[in-house]
This record gives structure tokens, C-alpha cells and sequence, in this order.
């Protein structure tokens, strides 16, 4: 465990020190700021299109620092050479996997935590005079925002994989269209539907299983934000705790594959 | 009857007909870097592996150290196959020409790898004050190790391959690029463990330090260990010219007999 607790606390600080972690934390409160001008434009929806604004934003950004932190996260180590230190000594590589996976992981949140808090406090600084409404916003917000972490979750769980046996550039790509994918699962359901070849119906069936479905990810998000409740059948508990396991479940797939990649890896 | 009992010396590393076979990236042309390599060191002993560029010396501590899989052959440290990696809990390594995290402070730095070998906090931030000192870097152990020149580089490798107190040291080319100020400091340490009684193995082309340091040397050609002698039947009283006499004799007469048979062995 300390093995563990030490890559994540080496990869956290690696990725909080990278300077430009904070122009992207900048931009993205910026894109929330210009949330407020939209919302003069709007009539009585200034709230809404502040938290929609910042929340994209926030998915946005953190989705470009998974992307690109976990295409880099193993790579980096073998480019630097800094892959020795750590194999010559006993750590195992699902130790290496987990710990890098981790710091990326918790300095994802605390990102996202910053962003949240800021935009929090936009949405506090649209409604003054009812702080009582605006706070009532702050659940739903927190709910969506963890919802975001989840799906960056995912993200750097296959972009660490993809970044044990392929360049940075390879990665990203891979990573996107995996993303990509991930969020068109209905339209290969709906490929497997219409398609009259009955090997092609299978294949795109047996896409949309392999495929995760991040599109529910958003759809219960924008549920979330729009109607204040979850329309979809079942307890609003029970769909997100169904959501959490789908999406972790997928998460050490993802891991278990990279680590048993990174344990074939020989060092020349 | 009186009998003596006389410990034998015990063999803490053991190569046996260790090869390796590197294949080119595009073609996947095989040629051979380590050729058969037998070798016993033992406990205590300072052994010097030298060659020319590209015998295969790294290739060797590599095999050694589980960072590659042996071809064929066998390499064991401390009785157990090099492959097994909690035997690397009693080993330290300082590899070439060594990169560490730029982000991290080089007392941050030694405390990451004091964790890697599972060390207690206490002993972690003793260990790293006493090394500190030994390896003359107090005054700038605070400061990122990004800013470190490359003497200082090469100390704070050598402080983390101590960190875990190990029985076995190996160094790759621990003098490479050091100026002679540089290059005194490390001899000066590599002195001070050999007076502790640590095994050390290690890497060079430099002849006098290999001649100042070691009890024995080993001459690596083509991936073909040619020579293998105690250096004081080569060099009497750490004779430099004696033991560059001893290298280019062999490595010429190595080179003849490879272009006088079939020039299977290729030079990597």
C-alpha cells in the first residue's frame, strides 16, 4: 500500500506543479465569467446558463487533462528513463499501474474541486439577493460535477492503457475515439438494429456491449441539471449508484489490462 | 581432533551462459548482445566490468537487475533468479547516466524511493539525512533536482541506490560525464562502502578507477566475456597503464578472432 501511495503522491505532484494545469484551470473560469454575459442576454434563466456554461467548461478542461496527462502517464517514464528507478526497485507493476492511476485520479478531483468551487460561487454571485435559491442549486451541481469525474474517470483509465504500448500522439487519438464511441452507443445499437446482414447486426451488437455507454453518463447529467429529477425507472439513488459501478467496473478492466501489459514490458 | 571450519565465500551474483538477443524495431532482425555469459561475484567483492562500447555491459546489470528476460541462460542475485523481484529489496542501482523527477526536491526524491522498498518514516527520514551528508548534498537537498548539475545528479543517484542499506550495489558508469572534482567525490564514495563490506558491481570504461576500486575485473567484447582476473595479478598497486595494457590486448585479439571466424557476433 505504501508502494502504492507513493507513485500516486509522485504523479499527483508531477501534475500539480506542471504550470500548465493552471492556464487551463484559468481558461476554464473564464469560459464560466463569459456564462454570466450569455445570461444577461436570457430572460430569467441567468442561473442556468451560468451552471450549463461552467459545467461543460469544467468537462471540457478536465477532459483535455486526462486525455493528455494519461496518454503520457506511462510514456514518460520510459522516455525519461525514470522507469529504471522505479523497476529496479520491488514494485510490482500493478503497484506502478494503480499508484499513477490514483495520483492522476485525485489530482483530477481536486481540479475538478476548484473549478466546481469557483463556478459555486459564480452562480452564488448571479442570484445575491436569495442566497437561500442559489444554494439550492449546490446539490444538484455537486451530484453533476461528480458525474463529470466519473466519466474523466473512465478517460484516464484507457488512456493509461493505451499509453503502455503506444506513443503520446497514438494515445490521445485512441483515447478520443474511444471517447468518441463511447458517447454514440445508441447510434451502434441502432446500426445493429437497422443492418439486414445479420454478421454485421452482430458485430455492431457486440460493439455497443464492448463499448462503454457514456452517453447515459450525460443524459442523466443533463437530467440532472434541466429537470431536478431522474425521469429514467428506478430510484434516483439506485441509477447512480448503477452508473458508479458500471463506470468502475470498466475502470479495472482498463487497469488490470494495462498492468498485465506493463508486466510483459522488458527495459532495454 | 581440532577442526576448522573455514566459511566457503558465498557467490551473491551468478550468470550462467546468460544470453540476450535484441531485435531491430522495423525488421525484427535478431543479433546478439550477450553471448553465454558465466560469472560468479562474491560477497564483498568489488567486481569492474569493462569493455568498449556496446559489449553488452548495461545488458548485463540489466539481466541482472529483472529490468530484461534473459534468451537463455540463467542470472541469479543472492540465490534467487534475477526475475523474482523481492530480492531487489537488498539491492541498490544507480543507472546510467541517471534522470530523476524534475518536480521533486532531491530530499522529496529520496523519500519517494525510501517508500518504493516499503521503509518505515522514521528510518526513511534518517536514512535520507545521513545520506544527504555522505553524499555532500545538505545544502541543496530543498532544491528540485531539475537544478541539479550532473555531479550532483550522479551523488543523489548514488544516495537513493543506499536507501534501502543494500547488500549489492550496482553502478552503471557511475563516472561517466563527471569532471575529476566530480569523478574524486564518487570515488571517494564508492571507497567508503567498500569499507563497509557491500558488494559492489559495476560498469566502466574509465581503466583508473577501475583500477583504484575493484578486486576484480571482467572484460566484456562483443558480448563475449574474454578475460576475467583478479585485478591485482593484472595491475600490481592499481597500475593503470598495466590494466590498459591488460584491456587493449584483449579487446584487439577479441576483435581479430571475430573477424577470423564467421562474423556472427555483431557489434551493437
Amino acid at each position: 500500500m505504501q508502494i502504492i501511495a507513493a507513485i500516486a503522491l509522485n504523479t499527483f505532484r508531477e501534475v500539480l506543479r506542471d504550470k500548465i494545469i493552471y492556464a487551463f484551470f484559468v481558461f476554464a473560469c473564464l469560459i464560466s465569467l463569459f456564462g454570466i454575459l450569455l445570461g444577461t442576454l436570457s430572460v430569467g434563466q441567468d442561473i442556468r446558463i451560468v451552471e450549463d456554461l461552467g459545467l461543460a467548461a469544467i468537462s471540457l478542461i478536465g477532459g483535455i487533462i486526462a486525455v493528455f496527462s494519461g496518454a503520457n502517464l506511462v510514456f514518460k517514464e520510459l522516455e525519461r528513463r525514470t522507469i529504471y528507478l522505479i523497476f529496479s526497485k520491488p514494485v510490482k507493476s500493478w503497484q506502478f499501474i494503480l499508484g499513477k492511476y490514483l495520483g492522476l485520479a485525485s489530482c483530477l478531483l481536486t481540479i475538478i474541486l476548484m473549478m466546481g468551487g469557483f463556478l459555486g460561487a459564480l452562480v452564488g454571485f448571479v442570484d445575491p439577493t436569495s442566497p437561500a435559491n442559489a444554494l439550492t442549486h449546490l446539490p444538484w451541481l455537486a451530484l453533476s460535477l461528480a458525474l463529470v469525474y466519473l466519466e474523466l474517470l473512465f478517460i484516464i483509465a484507457s488512456a493509461s492503457l493505451f499509453s503502455t504500448f503506444s506513443t503520446p500522439i497514438m494515445s490521445v487519438l485512441f483515447t478520443l475515439c474511444f471517447w468518441l464511441v463511447g458517447h454514440s452507443c445508441a447510434s451502434l445499437q441502432d446500426l445493429a438494429k437497422m443492418s439486414t446482414n445479420p454478421a454485421v447486426s452482430k458485430f455492431f451488437a457486440a460493439l455497443y456491449w464492448l463499448m462503454p455507454d457514456l452517453q447515459s453518463l450525460t443524459r442523466v447529467r443533463s437530467e440532472l441539471m434541466y429537470g431536478r429529477a431522474l425521469t429514467t425507472g428506478g430510484g434516483q439513488g439506485e441509477l447512480l449508484i448503477y452508473l458508479t459501478t458500471y463506470i468502475l467496473a470498466y475502470v479495472i478492466i482498463l487497469l488490470v489490462l494495462s498492468a498485465l501489459i506493463n508486466e510483459r514490458r522488458e527495459l532495454p | 581432533m581440532t577442526e576448522f571450519l573455514v566459511d566457503a565465500p558465498q557467490v551473491v551474483i551468478e550468470a550462467v551462459n546468460l544470453t540476450k538477443d535484441r531485435l531491430s524495431s522495423f525488421l525484427k532482425k535478431r543479433t546478439r548482445v550477450l553471448d553465454g555469459l558465466n560469472l560468479e561475484i562474491y560477497a564483498g567483492q568489488t567486481y569492474g566490468l569493462i569493455g568498449p562500447n556496446g559489449a553488452g555491459k548495461t545488458t548485463t546489470v540489466k539481466l541482472l537487475l529483472g529490468l530484461l528476460r534473459p534468451d537463455e541462460g540463467e542470472a541469479k542475485v543472492l540465490g534467487a533468479p534475477s526475475s523474482e523481484r523481492e530480492n531487489l529489496a537488498q539491492v541498490g542501482f544507480l543507472p546510467e547516466n541517471p534522470y530523476f523527477y524534475s518536480h521533486l526536491t532531491g530530499r522529496e526524491f529520496l523519500t519517494f524511493v525510501g517508500k518504493l522498498f516499503s521503509l518505515p518514516d522514521d528510518l526513511i527520514k534518517s536514512r535520507v539525512k545521513s545520506l544527504v551528508e555522505k553524499v555532500s548534498l545538505v545544502d541543496a537537498c530543498d532544491k528540485p533536482t531539475g537544478k541539479y548539475s550532473k555531479g550532483m545528479l550522479q551523488r543523489l543517484g548514488i544516495a537513493q541506490a543506499l536507501i534501502n542499506d543494500p547488500k549489492i550495489l550496482f553502478l552503471d558508469e557511475p563516472m561517466s560525464g563527471l569532471d575529476p572534482l566530480g569523478r574524486m567525490d564518487v570515488r571517494r564514495i564508492l571507497h567508503e562502502l567498500k569499507a563497509e563490506g557491500k558488494t559492489i558491481f559495476f560498469n566502466s570504461h574509465l581503466l583508473p578507477d577501475v583500477g583504484e576500486l575493484c578486486d576484480r575485473v571482467g572484460l566484456l567484447v562483443n558480448g563475449k566475456m574474454v578475460a576475467d582476473s583478479p585485478v591485482s595479478d593484472i595491475a600490481e598497486g592499481g597500475n593503470f597503464k598495466a590494466l590498459e595494457d591488460f584491456f587493449l590486448e584483449h579487446v584487439q585479439a577479441a576483435m581479430h578472432a571475430t573477424k577470423d571466424s564467421k562474423p556472427h557476433a555483431e557489434q551493437t
